[in-house]
This record gives structure tokens, C-alpha cells and sequence, in this order.
């Protein structure tokens, strides 16, 4: 039985969460106000409503254009990334294995360290080999951001097969590549496309280190920065509100996949 | 071709990438740090100018100081929000605290801009917070308190780490056996016992974790003080970002860089140890 003390002092937890909640979610909130009705003094003119800003989204080409890069570039480092953890992790898990901590750490750093770091090393590596700012300069700073997210995924599903897998797939006279392909892969398919959901969804709203590389290039959030110096528009607004609720649902997607992997 | 030597290679081969893409970045940019501008041109020198000049400063040393307090400050309040929401998901059972973890995580993918965008809305002249507080009486008029400030970042900053703070902390609290605490609880532990002498203790390293994660991530934080800063809230991170705009001097830059990158290397390294400690 719980005590008087006991439920006061739950009563309290929900009361903190429940308002950590609000203030968590308060951007959502507020960027679908902004998008629908006018604010002017903080004083919310809800004659003004309308759902027209959502009809004009698609015609601001500098915002469609951020879009298309933001989704090229996270398309393309995703699958870059996703192709070098499974070759990095099937080679760490080999038994004869050299430096496989030197390589974690490599794997690692990118994700553990502040991104401003990141970013400025990319840029001044890039601006002594000659890659100029731009896409191939932020798909690469992309890519090495979110590899360490597949990466461990991939790592942690190959550590947990048993090693008579692959040995009975040798013995029965399968080539390397098939035992890759026809045992391997389907054991660790479900890890890749986890990990390559949430490094897509990283990727997305990576802005820090994207500052040091975009150029003249605009990803999504780069753009939305350059834009709130000026403030946002009822149509950017709009267009947040949208993107929220995308990533709102990848991260449910994301959440039901690795509560499926765990149960396995 | 030997076995050895058919080892090194895969070696050289497997780690090819992350050594061109990772180490040999961090390795230019450690190096730039020794490098000097002439009339906005980088000049590759061997000098320790950037440093002697950003220890002799009057302001720099400062900034960096207080960029350490208010990261710590951020952790702390990661901590202190972040662990009675973390124990109170781990309270519940089944489908309810699985859905109350992914409530509280959903935030981390938010977008980062548009947090930032959203905490000035809350906190400016015209905000939400000054025109509740004004509503109930307690200012007479909204006030500049809340943004443009130190105390301006160090909200928003709270607000955007949080759920970074509370996931690690969750992942300690899961750690324990249940069967510690109904043991616990089975020897007459009160509550409150059972939380002082088994729950607290025993989550204690991930909790510490949690907060060393946070003061990392605020540590690299430009975006939020220049947008809610104001003139007065220099950070490092600030100032660094400056150096690649109009100020344009980058080994100068990259030296206070690297003075970040060793806090923060220290920050990651202790929370590596606790992390490591916790799972023997």
C-alpha cells in the first residue's frame, strides 16, 4: 500500500513531467498556431485564421530548394554511411582482426565530439585538399556524423549471432560472399535499415557542423537559421509544422523497430 | 602473399576511410592551430601566437570560463529535471512506459533551429512567458529578463539538452534488477530507503553520464547564444564560430578549438570510464 507521503510525492513526478511535457512539445505547438492564425503582441487574432499558408508552401522556391538538398544529402550519406558500418563492423567481428579499437575510436569521435570541432576540422581539411564548401563537403561531414549510429547498431546485432553460423555456411562449402549474402545479410538487414532510419533522421536536422560546410548551399536548417534573423513567415511556419510532424513519426517508427529488435 | 602481410592490408584497407574522413581532419585542423594569417592569407608556420594570445587576453580566458559554468549549470538542470521524469518512466509497467519513454525522446529529433526559434518566441519582449507573467500580475510590464541574456541561454539550452539528459539516466534506472529492489523492499527497506540505499547508488554512474553529455553538447552550442545571446551572452563556441565569419582568422579559431576539444576530450573520456565501470 502506498503511503500519503508516497502518492503526494507522485503526484508531484507527473506534475514535473507533465509540464516538462508542455515545454518540451511547445514547439510544435507554437509553430501550428503561428501557421494558422495571426499573433501580434502576443495576443492571438484568431479571426485571422486560415489554412492557406499550407496551400502556398510549395510555391517558395528557395525553401523547396533547401528541401531537395536536405533530402539528397541525406539520402546519399546515409547510404554511403550505411555501406562503410557493415564493411567496418564485419571486419572488427573478424577473429584475426588488427586495431579493431583504433577504429572504433575513429568510428566514434565524430558522434562523441562537439560538433562545432567536427565541423571546423572538415572545413580546414577540405580547404587544404580542395574541396570547396557545398553538397559533396556536407555529405561527407554527413556521413562521418552518423556513421558511428549504424555502426553500433550493425556491431552489436553481428556480436550477438553465434559463431557456428558462419562456420557451418563454410563448411557446407559457401563461398565468402555467399555466406555473407545468404546468412550474414538477413541477420543484420533489420539493424541497417534501423540505423539508417535514424541516421537519416540526424542528418535531417544537422545544422552545427552543416553551418561549416553548406557555402552557398542551403540545407533546411541552415536555411530556417538564415531565415529567423528576420523572423518567420505564417508559410515557414507552416512549413515547421510539417516538418515536426514528420520527424514526430520517423521517431516512432524508429522507437517501434529497436522495441521489436530488443525482443527478439 | 604471407597471412601477415594479408592482415595489414585489410587492416589498412578497413580503416582507410575512417582515417582520411575522421583523423587526418582533426590532425589539420590540431595543426592549423600553430598557423598565423598575413593580410587574410593562411600562412603554415610552427607558432604558439594563437595560444600565448588567447591566454594574454583580457576577455578570452573569461569567456571560456564562464562557457564552463553555464554548461555545467545546463548539466545540472539536465540532471535534476531529467532524473525524476527518468524514475518516474522506469516506475511505470508495460505499454504506458513505453509509451511515456518515446513521449520524452520524440524531442530529441525535433529540429534544433526550430526549438531555438521557439524559446524566443516564448522568452522574448512580446512573449508568451512576459505576457503570462504581465496577465497575472506579477510585472507591471513585459521586461528584456528573460532574453538577450545570459539567463536566455542557459533556458533554452536547458530545454533543448534535456532529453538528452533523461534517456541515459532511464537506461541506468533499467539496468537494475527488479529484484534487487523487491528484495530490498522484502527486508522491510521503506521506500524511500530502497531509493537511498539500492536505486540512487546503483544509478548514480549513468546519471553522471547523462550530465557529462549534456555539458558536451552545450559546450559545442553556437547557434542558441547568438540567436538568444544578445550582445552580452558570449560564449566560446561564439566566438570561435566569429572567427570563420568576419573576423576571418582561423588558426586562431582553431587554437580555441582545440582548447574545447581538450575539455572536451576529458568531459568524454571520465563519462567512457564511469560507463565502463558500471557494467562490471
Amino acid at each position: 500500500m502506498a503511503t500519503r507521503g508516497e502518492r503526494i510525492f507522485d503526484i508531484f513526478l507527473w506534475l514535473l513531467a507533465g509540464l516538462v511535457f508542455v515545454v518540451l512539445y511547445a514547439p510544435v505547438a507554437i509553430s501550428a498556431l503561428f501557421s494558422i492564425v495571426e499573433v501580434r503582441r502576443g495576443d492571438i487574432l484568431w479571426e485571422t485564421a486560415t489554412l492557406e499558408w499550407y496551400a502556398r508552401l510549395w510555391q517558395n522556391q528557395s525553401i523547396m530548394d533547401a528541401i531537395r538538398l536536405t533530402l539528397v544529402v541525406g539520402a546519399t550519406s546515409v547510404v554511403l554511411s550505411a555501406m562503410l558500418a557493415v564493411a567496418l563492423a564485419l571486419y572488427v567481428t573478424r577473429e584475426d582482426a588488427l586495431g579493431r579499437r583504433f577504429i572504433e575510436l575513429a568510428v566514434y569521435l565524430p558522434f562523441l565530439l562537439p560538433p562545432i570541432v567536427t565541423g571546423l576540422a572538415l572545413l580546414m581539411f577540405f580547404s587544404q585538399v580542395g574541396v570547396s564548401r557545398g553538397a559533396v563537403a556536407v555529405i561527407i561531414g554527413h556521413g562521418a556524423f552518423v556513421l558511428a549510429v549504424i555502426y553500433r547498431l550493425v556491431v552489436t546485432r553481428l556480436q550477438s549471432l553465434p559463431a557456428s553460423l558462419v562456420e557451418a555456411s563454410s563448411d557446407l562449402g559457401a563461398t565468402r560472399w555467399q555466406t555473407f549474402r545468404h546468412v550474414l545479410w538477413p541477420q543484420i538487414a533489420p539493424a541497417v535499415v534501423t540505423g539508417s532510419i535514424l541516421a537519416l533522421a540526424l542528418s535531417f536536422d544537422e545544422t552545427l557542423i552543416t553551418s561549416f560546410l553548406a557555402g552557398n548551399e542551403m540545407t533546411l536548417p541552415i536555411r530556417l537559421w538564415a531565415m529567423m534573423r528576420v523572423g518567420f513567415t505564417p508559410e515557414i511556419n507552416a512549413l515547421v509544422t510539417v516538418v515536426l510532424l514528420v520527424s514526430i513519426a520517423l521517431t516512432i517508427v524508429i522507437g517501434l523497430r529497436l522495441r521489436a529488435g530488443g525482443r527478439e | 602473399m604471407s597471412p601477415r602481410l594479408a592482415r595489414i592490408g585489410l587492416f589498412v584497407a578497413a580503416a582507410s576511410a575512417p582515417v582520411v574522413f575522421v583523423l587526418v581532419p582533426i590532425a589539420a585542423f590540431l595543426i592549423m592551430s600553430f598557423w598565423r594569417v598575413e593580410t587574410s592569407q593562411l600562412v603554415p608556420d610552427m607558432t604558439v601566437a594563437n595560444y600565448a594570445a588567447f591566454f594574454a587576453s583580457d576577455t578570452y580566458p573569461r569567456v571560456f570560463i564562464e562557457t564552463l559554468q553555464l554548461c555545467a549549470i545546463v548539466a545540472v538542470i539536465g540532471v535534476a529535471l531529467g532524473y525524476p521524469i527518468a524514475y518516474l518512466i522506469w516506475r511505470q509497467h508495460g505499454r504506458l512506459r513505453y509509451v511515456l519513454l518515446l513521449l520524452f525522446a520524440i524531442p530529441l529529433f525535433m529540429s534544433y533551429i526550430v526549438k531555438i526559434y521557439t524559446m524566443r518566441s516564448i522568452l522574448g519582449l512580446q512573449g508568451f512567458l512576459n505576457q503570462g507573467l504581465v496577465t497575472l500580475g506579477i510585472l507591471d510590464q513585459p521586461s528584456l529578463l528573460f532574453i538577450y541574456n545570459r539567463l536566455a541561454i542557459l533556458l533554452t539550452m536547458a530545454v533543448i539538452f534535456l532529453p538528452f539528459a533523461i534517456l541515459p539516466i532511464y537506461l541506468s534506472l533499467e539496468r537494475i534488477p527488479r529484484s534487487l529492489v523487491h528484495a530490498s523492499a522484502d527486508l522491510g527497506g521503506a521506500p524511500l530507503a530502497s531509493f537511498r540505499y539500492v536505486i540512487l547508488p546503483l544509478s548514480a554512474p549513468g546519471t553522471i553520464v547523462g550530465a557529462l553529455f549534456v555539458f558536451v553538447l552545450a559546450l559545442g552550442d553556437f547557434i542558441t547564444p547568438q540567436m538568444v545571446g544578445g550582445p552580452s551572452g558570449f560564449t566560446i563556441g561564439r566566438v570561435i564560430w566569429s572567427q570563420f565569419g568576419l573576423a576571418f582568422n582561423w588558426p586562431f579559431g582553431a587554437a580555441m578549438a582545440s582548447l574545447l576539444l581538450l575539455v572536451a576530450f576529458v568531459v568524454i573520456s571520465l563519462a567512457a570510464l564511469i560507463a565502463r565501470r558500471q557494467r562490471v
